[in-house]
């Protein structure tokens, strides 16, 4: 594959911020996004915090109900269709394009393609459900389904901007969004596209988050400041968040032509399963060792040229230790240590939008020059130990950089960013 | 943003239908839930199918619908934008409306007649 893809526009609207700016202060002075959250008026519930998205009001099943920051124009026959994420994904897709210099005009002749990731709106959908079943199935929402089935996002936003490229999701859980950079680069690599927009989303709302308490993969520490603190002695499961995140990839020559601003390449991706639990990661963290060694020889990048790595880690006990096993691995053979983090200590954990969230912020810190540290970590984990965990972030800039992600199952998906020429 | 002791809720409100809705259309809906007056029906009635069309499409505000209007060919309704405008309707009025009854409804003054005529066999609930 002689073509590259490169990155060329962000989007967010996270916990941490709803713009760039935002988003890269945060990163560099560690603010983090979580507050005590009230999922269902349920005070007995043991999950506190969480890491809302500040400025929407989308917590109404009518979409009359729902308001946005300024700025962003949805008309009502694009509203109609969207979950409550989508309105997220809608607003992060037209910040991404503004910063990349693209029109909805240029998204229109088939060289461009969407991937998107979320698990749908298991809000809405229960919502539509519920007011079907009361009269048996008699009558339903015409919406019901495209605004809240996994895929709410790619039918919607392809809709809008008339895409006419390839227009997919992906489900495999807290790595879909990985997923969908990783195979929208080879659209790329391969030639079959010259740009792909890859969206992320989720909500946070108890339909979302809270199924995640029944299998205890959920923090109830009640503090703010230290529920999410991946790597520490203390954590004690993940802090659930929402938003969504966007990235324009497009194929460098084409980028460079039009003079596009370039912050990262995605130089290569790898992926492989644990093979091993439906929900648990392989505590020995050979699946993720794979991934890694995948993405690298994918990118031509030897271990010891990574200098960052954006972990997965979410907070979980089993899930953090697993992972600082297949980086010491990896990285400690070649007697390197590379700097570690898991920008998720300030975000909290946005499941099908973490990969594209975590992406998004290795491309910021490429381009702007520093590398985010760990937030809320007081304690190392004698399980991950040996790693290079820095608490603060550093003023300088990676030049090469794995993210990692995981998810149900036991899929390992790994991406490699390096420095655009 | 890191303001520890901030309560965030997500208390969700019941929803009201008309809520957006300019307030002469609410008064409208409301005199008609009151007495059955039809021409207030035809008011909300307007307001709804205004509601549904799609942005670039939809007239001035003061510009009255033309009662030729087709909801298809001329406003701009899908499928889908059809199905939504009955399930409103049929929300606020308390009916149901059979998809063989909305296929006969091509106008704008066709479906003012619709149901006018369909209300007045349901009376309001």
């Amino acid at each position: 594959m002689s073509r590259t893809a490169v990155i060329t526009g962000l989007g967010f609207i996270t916990s941490i911020g709803n713009d760039r700016a935002s988003v890269s202060r945060s990163l560099r002075e560690g603010l983090h996004g979580m507050t005590l959250f009230d999922f269902c008026g349920n005070p007995g519930l043991p999950v506190k915090v969480a890491a809302p998205v500040r400025d929407f009001d989308v917590a109404s099943t009518n979409t009359r109900d729902w308001s946005w920051p300024r700025g962003y124009d949805i008309p009502r026959e694009t509203l109609r269709g969207l979950a409550p994420h989508g309105v997220y994904a809608f607003c992060a897709l037209e910040q991404a394009l503004a910063d990349a210099r693209l029109s909805p005009a240029d998204l229109t002749d088939g060289g461009t393609g969407l991937f998107c990731a979320s698990a749908g709106s298991a809000f809405l959908l229960h919502h539509h459900l519920a007011q079907s079943t009361a009269v048996n199935f008699d009558r339903g929402h015409p919406m019901g389904v495209v605004s809240s089935i996994a895929g709410t996002l790619n039918f919607n936003l392809a809709a809008h901007y008339h895409i006419a490229g390839p227009v997919t999701g992906f489900v495999s859980a807290c790595a879909s969004s990985t997923h969908a950079l990783g195979y929208a680069s080879d659209e790329i690599r391969l030639g079959r596209q010259k740009r792909m927009i890859v969206v992320g989303a989720e909500e946070l709302n108890a339909e979302t988050v809270l199924p995640f308490a029944a299998m205890r993969a959920l923090s109830t520490n009640p503090d703010p400041a230290t529920a999410s603190r991946p790597f520490d002695k203390s954590r004690d499961g993940f802090v659930g968040t929402g938003g969504a995140a966007v990235l324009i990839l497009e194929e460098r020559d084409l980028a460079r032509e039009r003079g596009a601003s370039i912050y990262a390449t995605l130089a290569g991706w790898g992926q492989a399963s644990d093979g091993y639990n439906v929900a648990a990661p392989r505590p020995d963290g050979a699946g993720l060792r794979s991934a890694i060694t995948r993405a690298l020889a994918d990118a031509r990048v030897a271990s010891p040229e990574i200098d960052y790595v954006n972990a997965h880690a979410t907070s979980t006990p089993v899930g953090d230790a697993a992972e600082a096993l297949a980086l010491r691995e990896i990285f400690s053979r070649q007697n390197h240590r590379p700097v570690v983090s898991s920008t998720k200590g300030l975000t909290g954990h946005g499941l099908s939008m973490a990969g594209a969230m975590e992406t998004a912020f290795c491309a910021l810190a490429m381009k702007e020059g520093f590398t985010p540290g760990n937030a809320h970590l007081a304690d190392i984990d004698p399980a991950c130990a040996g790693l290079d965990l820095p608490r603060e972030s550093l003023s300088r800039a990676p030049r090469t950089i794995l993210k990692n992600s995981s998810g149900f199952g036991g899929s390992n998906v790994c991406l490699v960013l390096t420095r655009p020429e | 943003m890191s303001e520890p002791s901030d309560i965030s809720s997500s208390q969700r409100p019941a929803p009201d239908p008309l809520a957006k809705f300019p307030q002469p259309v609410r008064a409208a809906y409301a005199l008609y839930q009151a007495n059955g007056d039809a021409a207030a029906l035809d008011t909300v009635v307007m307001a709804v199918v205004r509601d549904f069309i799609p942005r670039h499409l939809a007239p001035p505000v003061e510009q009255p619908l033309a009662d030729s209007a087709r909801l298809m060919a001329d406003l701009g309704f899908d499928s889908l934008a059809i199905a939504e405008t009955v399930f409103f309707l049929e929300d606020l009025f308390g009916v149901k409306i059979s998809n063989a009854e909305i296929m006969e409804v091509s106008t704008v003054a066709e479906l003012r007649a619709f149901i006018r005529a369909k209300l007045a066999r349901t009376p309001a609930s």
